[in-house]
């Protein structure tokens, strides 16, 4: 079986932003980049799924300087068991909206023809959930979204989806996009020894040229940066006497915020 | 709290190339994820944490500078950091990784024969088997040379006798590299004893202060029976053993950086959370000036680490120069821990924080693998040529 993961080099989740007011871009030039902590859990499943079936390769593909994410590929999916990784790398894709990113990605898969095309659910900088299903569209395969748990037998996937309130669970064929949330499993760490092989496996450098693809223009851009509105100051009612403050508070709640 | 994630004011990561820092990164999701969880237990308990061994193994972090059967044969920068990250979580862990790599893999692996080292280093590296050095005796510490376990010839083998003491993973351990006199020509030998040997028997140390998520041990040898094909060929006399120790101070002098990372990072953060006068303590010149010198503190003792990790991967080895950096760096993360503890006020003697538990195993490794003292008259007889302690 073909493996693609997607993956995406993201802000740490520790990251200050400093938005003093409305900017028209952010300065990311003090940003920690690491990769998207939902892809691993995608690259995990991958190297799962070809354990399991005792055979199989795995791509690992992202968009993005090389010079800023071939470590993030080497260190979290060669190094885990991705077999090799192919990066786009593009001065026209800077600042790219999640539909120009899918069409650049549905290029390279559809040039390597994959049997499965893993994601993460959504990026944790943009929290968009587009990407995935976008590629999905792309390349007329089906898809699944936030996927919990997956089995597979053959040529046939069984995956459950979380959703609000329950459980759905879908069947599909292959070749198919899934995307992999918390719960999938629990990413491994990659072992010293397969740290030093993952600088020997290969990784492929391509610009939009190199897919024959015109860079694709984006739909949607980004106005602005604004920090949120301040928080309205707090009112404390006294609780002296609980029935005297509960009164206050529904006179409050009804007189001044006209909330009941 | 913030989640550790390295002290790296200095950018210090930039002297390191992308493998070593994946290999930072994996041992320091590794202590995260699955040491830190059941350390507190087993530190109120006064046990290693045994459940993590194969782990350790299987993630390569078990003598990882070793070359042999079953090895990684990497550089000794790698194993500096990995010791920094394991010591950031306890100086337990880092002395069992030490005792492992530096004191039992290391010289069956320079030492040993082709049959000892396809025997035992695989297993070791793997964790399916633990190692323990016996050296320091009860009246025999910082002077070895006066140690009173005996070996002597009888027929096709030895027989050992005598006690070791302080002992690191002495009850754990399937596996003992000792080292013991010759009464015939009264040169010092090591021995690969295995749990089980008729006569070797290892009994633990109960009431430490220190190091108590760490077996520290004594052995017993009496009248213990080998065949010489447990005897270390490659060296004799006390060279033997005191090469090893060079590597395990070599791994201490890494090691203790993370523990002061990790007080520096934890004081850090109290101080920015802990209000005082109706502000946080941080804002305060007298804590920040402590602040200020730790993580001075820590960044110095980060380069010393380095340069003297790329020392020895380039083939310069010197005792005095391990001795300067297992010196210098053990003294500044105890002076690191204590200033940490008393910005964390009562909290700091606590187990819910780490810097008291820092503080109190860092007494430990300013005494164990070559006290202060000792590595102060190393380094003042490589300067003036004049030995103090002769």
């Amino acid at each position: 079986m073909k493996i693609a993961v997607c993956v995406k080099q993201v802000p740490d989740s520790e990251t200050r932003i400093n938005l003093p007011g409305p900017v028209p871009d952010l300065d990311r030039s003090a940003f920690t980049l690491v990769i998207n902590p939902y892809d691993q859990f995608a690259v995990e499943e991958a190297v799962r799924i070809k354990e399991k079936r005792g055979a199989g390769e795995i791509t690992a593909v992202t968009v993005g300087p090389q010079a800023k994410v071939r470590e993030m590929l080497k260190k979290d999916c060669l190094a885990v068991g991705c077999d090799k990784a192919v990066i786009v790398d593009d001065a026209a894709l800077a600042g790219a909206d999640p539909y120009a990113v899918a069409q650049v990605l549905a290029s390279v898969l559809k040039r390597d023809r994959f049997d499965l095309v893993l994601f993460g659910i959504k990026a944790i900088d943009d929290d968009a959930s587009q990407v995935g299903v976008m590629v999905a569209e792309l390349l007329g395969f089906p898809h699944v979204s936030y996927v919990g748990n997956l089995v597979i037998d053959g040529d046939r996937l069984t995956a459950r989806r979380e959703i609000e309130g329950g459980v759905e669970v879908v069947e599909s064929g292959t070749p198919c996009v899934l995307t992999c949330g918390k719960g999938l499993n629990e990413p491994r760490l990659p072992s010293l020894p397969n740290i030093m092989k993952a600088g020997m496996k290969p990784v492929e450098v391509l610009d939009c040229a190199g897919l024959g693809l015109t860079p694709p223009a984006s739909l949607t851009r980004v106005k602005q940066y604004s920090p949120p509105p301040p928080r309205g100051g707090c009112t404390l009612i006294p609780a002296d006497d609980p029935a005297a403050a509960a009164r206050e508070l529904a006179r409050r709640l009804h007189e001044e915020a006209k909330l009941i | 709290m913030k989640p550790y994630q390295g002290v790296d004011f200095f950018r210090v990561s930039r002297l390191l190339d992308a493998e070593e820092r994946a290999v930072q990164a994996m041992a320091r999701q590794f202590v995260e994820r699955s040491f830190l969880p059941v350390l507190r237990a087993h530190h109120a308990a006064g046990t290693f944490p045994t459940e993590i061994v194969p782990e350790l193994g299987a993630l390569g972090l078990l003598g990882p500078s070793v070359r042999g059967p079953g090895c990684s044969g990497l550089s000794y920068t790698v194993y500096g950091l990995i010791c920094e990250e394991l010591e950031r979580g306890d100086s337990g862990l880092r002395s069992f990784a030490s005792v492992q790599g530096s004191l039992v893999m290391w010289p069956i692996s320079v030492y040993g024969t082709d049959e000892q080292r396809a025997k035992y280093l695989p297993e070791l590296a793997r964790g399916k088997l633990v190692g323990c050095f016996g050296l320091t005796e009860a009246a025999h510490g910082s002077d070895p040379a006066g140690m009173e376990t005996r070996c002597r010839r009888d027929g096709d083998g030895w027989v050992l006798s005598g006690n070791k003491m302080w002992i690191t993973n002495a009850t754990l351990a399937d596996l003992a590299v000792v080292w013991a006199r010759d009464e015939a020509d009264g040169k010092v030998r090591g021995f690969l004893l295995e749990k089980g040997d008729s006569g070797f028997a290892a009994q633990a140390i109960h009431g430490k202060y220190s190091l108590r998520a760490s077996d520290t041990g004594e052995l017993i040898l009496d009248e213990v029976r080998v065949r010489d094909s447990r005897r270390l060929p490659g060296v004799e006399g006390l060279k033997g053993p005191l090469s090893c120790l060079n590597e395990a101070r070599y791994g201490i002098a890494w090691g203790v950086v993370g523990a002061a990372a990790d007080c520096y990072h934890t004081a850090l953060a109290y101080a920015l959370e802990r209000e005082q006068f109706s502000t946080p303590i941080a804002g305060f010149q007298l804590t920040q000036a402590k602040l200020v010198d730790m993580l001075t503190d820590v960044t110095q003792g980060q380069l010393v680490a380095i340069q003297l990790g790329r020392l020895k991967d380039s083939g310069v080895n010197e005792f005095p120069l391990v001795s300067l950096a297992k010196r210098r760096n053990v003294a500044m993360a105890l002076d690191v821990a204590r200033s940490a503890r008393s910005i964390l006020g009562a909290a700091g003697i606590t187990d819910e924080y780490s810097p008291g538990r820092h503080l109190t195993n860092l007494e430990s490794v300013y005494t164990y693998e070559g006290t202060h003292e000792i590595h102060t008259l190393i380094v003042g007889q490589a300067i003036t040529g004049l030995a103090a302690y002769r």
